[in-house]
């Protein structure tokens, strides 16, 4: 029996000496010292003070963590209600968070995305604060100020379960000095896909010189690419530009098969072919948007947050082109902020959520929110993506996410697995794909 | 400070509790009358029995359970019957590729590990100066993290700075065929997996290998020299018989390996066109769909799979596995 005991506590000994916290980086540096505890279950407790801890989980890498906690800091020293503690980790960030969530350990507060709101939201697992805004007073509460695309991902039957904190509207990132090389003028507010397809061809040179249908043009020489495209942008973007949808409002269809659809991906697929976007290979050897960086593309499509104009010379953010039509629309990367339903302290989360999307709208682009968007403040606020502001805040106005639904991300697998990896890798022909990805994809929507 | 306590009470806690169910249980054990050696055994490896009961046997049954219901990871399951099993052999578009692609890839690269392992672990097994110093530089590739391993393939299959093109360049000359784009031509995903599997080679199944050659006895060998053997007579005749029990398990534990393969291929991300890799599938199932039935009736193939050649590697284990102790009847 002594022996026994002997055994066990040795075996303690070795535990204790073996473990290490494997809660990843746990941000809590400044103020929030001595108030906060994680105590595994559903995050929040009272601290000694009268404030409550409320968990914030998020994927902010190393220098977006600081830049937050910074932020942290000013709210909870304002604040006499909660105080909140940052866990931030990018690696596995959803996973981690499912299986929080699904083990009753999840933070009281968490980020997150426009595809896996939807999918929260109709699991249940967001707490519906639609009564709560309509009652606030709060800025960052006034559902109306807030562009239209941009709730859509946290919105289910008329209900709100979230907030958006960005709105980020794909932009066309030009380099002006190779424009000026080849003599081509920048895009305005005007430019159709016709346009930018004169220019992507004016920008494509060869090694003598040549352009796309010049005499002697050498497509296996091609120095300089027009523009580049490796299953980004989204091809439902282009859809959306010529008239078309991928999903129907009612969620009933996928009408990837009427003649909008069709040309819009046939104009896909013929960019993927064209000499003047640089072959998969090439992408995938020399790096996507390294090759815009190092100057062998003259343009790119690109987030409006992407550093692009900031960092490289001489890049500045346009809007995309309409479509042949005049139908202007981009995507949009829609990114906020939940609350766990099963969070212990609603009131506090609630208060802490509205304070701190308000204040991420002032600190990141694009913020969802018309009454942000002016282009004065936001060029003080971001002064080395100043000269691209207007056009990004232009974009916002018909900015929009993909339709998500609980089912996305089957159907997203098989809009990439059946129909755009083929047209990227495979050189398909969309027209031939059409008809067996329209009946999968309806089928995921049932 | 304050939630450290917290974690480290809740790390004192659990072995204290292991502590008093081992003494419960040997008390139950003496009480309905075992010896006291049998309550004792029994009562020291408890916390392993409780931790193989909680954390393996419990999820291992859940998800064979799960398997049969449509369920989401924030539960909510109902149970369904066959249905996932059904959707997968008859109307899923990734299943089939998937099981193709990883049998394939567990087909193909077990051999080239095994036999590059046993080819490494010879060399390393002469007696010449410094052989340590080689030893270590043969492990060294184990030590690297597998995203590291990838990231540095990558590099390696890039079609135009890569030293595999560069290498396979004469090649492709004399085919008159074009550069392969390794990750984006489905017909060079496999190809290239396979070659991506040499990694495997060096590190533990080398020293596993070096092990098992260091157990072959000198006197084997002097005696098959008398005769005038040949080096590859030697190796065909007294290396291979006296290993083969570790041939055995480096390729059963190669190929439940290969089946398993995830990391590498969740970072290159080649074309899907070839088909994606099971655990991926489990992988994507589970977690970006959300679909726990699916995922694990994926899972539970992929077992039954590994099973099925597992017993049939080791039922023809008779036929070329050599034991000392063995009587040939």
């Amino acid at each position: 029996m002594l022996m026994l005991v002997f055994v066990m506590l040795a075996s303690v000994f070795l535990a204790a000496c073996g473990s290490s916290n494997s809660n990843g980086v746990n941000q809590n540096s400044g103020n929030s010292s001595g108030t906060n505890t994680s105590s595994g279950s559903s995050g929040s407790s009272v601290s000694s003070g009268s404030k409550v801890t409320i968990r914030l989980a998020t994927w902010a890498g190393e220098n977006e963590a600081k830049e937050l906690q910074q932020i942290l800091d000013e709210l909870n020293a304002k604040s006499d209600i909660y105080e909140i503690v940052q866990d931030s980790n990018p690696a596995e960030y959803d996973t981690r968070l499912i299986t929080q969530l699904s083990g009753n350990s999840g933070p009281d507060l968490f980020w997150v995305s426009a595809q896996r709101a939807a999918q929260f939201a109709a699991e249940g697992i967001m707490l519906d604060i639609t009564d709560q805004l309509n009652a606030s007073g709060h800025d960052a509460a006034k559902v109306d100020d807030y562009y239209d695309g941009s709730l859509m991902p946290f919105s289910r039957d008329g209900r709100i379960y979230g907030l958006p904190w960005l709105q980020q509207p794909v932009m066309l990132y030009v380099n002006k000095s190779l424009f000026d090389e080849a003599g081509v003028e920048y895009p305005d507010g005007t430019w159709t896909w016709a346009d930018f397809m004169d220019a992507a061809n004016r920008l494509t040179i060869d090694d003598s010189g040549h352009h796309p249908g010049d005499p002697g043009f050498n497509a296996d020489a091609i120095k300089q690419w027009g523009f580049t495209l490796n299953g980004w942008p989204p091809s439902q973007m282009f859809i959306w530009q010529n008239g078309g949808e991928v999903i129907l409002e009612d969620f009933s269809e996928s009408p990837i098969d009427t003649p909008e659809a069709v040309e819009a991906l046939k104009f896909y697929a013929e960019l993927i072919n064209s000499p003047v976007t640089p072959s998969q290979q090439v992408i995938r050897d020399r790096g996507f948007d390294q090759m815009f960086r190092n100057k062998q593309v003259a343009m790119f499509m690109g987030g409006a947050a992407d550093d692009l104009d900031s960092t490289v010379e001489n890049v500045q953010a346009f809007m995309v082109p309409a479509g042949n039509g005049g139908i202007k629309a981009t995507f949009a990367d829609v990114l906020g902020m939940a609350i766990n339903k099963k969070t212990k302290e609603p009131d506090a989360a609630f208060a802490a959520l509205l304070d701190l999307t308000d204040a991420i709208h002032h600190w990141k682009i694009m913020p969802p929110r018309k009454s942000l968007s002016d282009l004065a403040s936001l060029q003080e606020l971001h002064p080395k993506k100043a000269h691209s502001l207007e056009a990004i805040i232009a974009s916002m106005e018909f900015a929009k996410p993909y339709r998500y639904f609980d089912n996305y991300p089957e159907w997203d697998n098989v809009y990439w697995t059946q129909l755009m990896d083929p047209i990227v890798n495979g050189g398909a022909d969309p027209e031939g794909l059409i008809p067996n990805v329209k009946r999968l994809l309806d089928e995921t929507l049932k | 400070m304050e939630h450290y306590i917290g974690a480290l009470i809740r790390w004192v806690l659990a072995p204290v509790v292991l502590i008093i169910a081992a003494i419960g249980l040997y008390w139950l054990f003496r009480a309905i009358g075992w010896s006291k050696r049998q309550a004792m055994g029994l009562a020291i490896v408890s916390p392993w029995i409780i931790g193989f009961v909680v954390f393996t046997a419990y999820p291992l049954l859940q998800s064979l359970y799960l398997s049969f219901t449509e369920s989401n990871i924030f539960g909510g399951s109902k149970w369904v019957g066959l249905k996932n099993f059904n959707r997968l052999f008859t109307a899923d578009i990734e299943f089939w590729s998937s099981v193709r692609i990883t049998l394939l890839y567990a087909l193909l690269s077990t051999p080239v590990g095994v036999i590059g392992a046993l080819l490494i672990a010879m060399l390393l097994n002469n007696r010449i100066r410094g052989i340590g110093t080689y030893r270590t530089i043969y492990f060294l590739p184990a030590v690297l993290p597998e995203v590291a391993v990838a990231l540095l393939w990558r590099w390696m299959f890039n079609s135009e700075s890569g030293i595999i093109n560069f290498v396979l360049s004469p090649l492709f000359k004399l085919t008159g065929s074009g550069v392969p784009d390794w990750f984006g031509d489905p017909d060079y995903v496999l190809p290239a997996f396979i070659i991506m599997s040499v990694w495997g080679i060096f590190g533990t199944n080398t020293v596993v290998f070096l092990a098992g050659l260091q157990g072959v006895p000198r006197s084997l060998y002097e005696a098959a020299e008398i005769d005038g053997a040949t080096a590859f007579r030697k190796f065909i005749h007294v290396t291979v018989p006296q290993i083969s029990p570790v041939i055995l398990l480096q390729v059963i534990m190669g190929m439940i390996g290969a089946l398993q393969v995830f990391t590498i291929a969740m970072f290159v991300r080649p074309t899907t066109g070839a088909g994606k890799f099971m655990n991926q599938l489990v992988y994507e199932r589970g977690f970006a769909q959300l679909k726990m039935g699916e995922a694990s009736a994926v899972a539970w193939v992929l077992f039954v799979i590994i099973l099925l050649l597992t017993l049939l590697i080791l039922r023809s284990s008779p036929l070329w596995v050599h034991y000392e102790s063995e009587v040939k009847r």
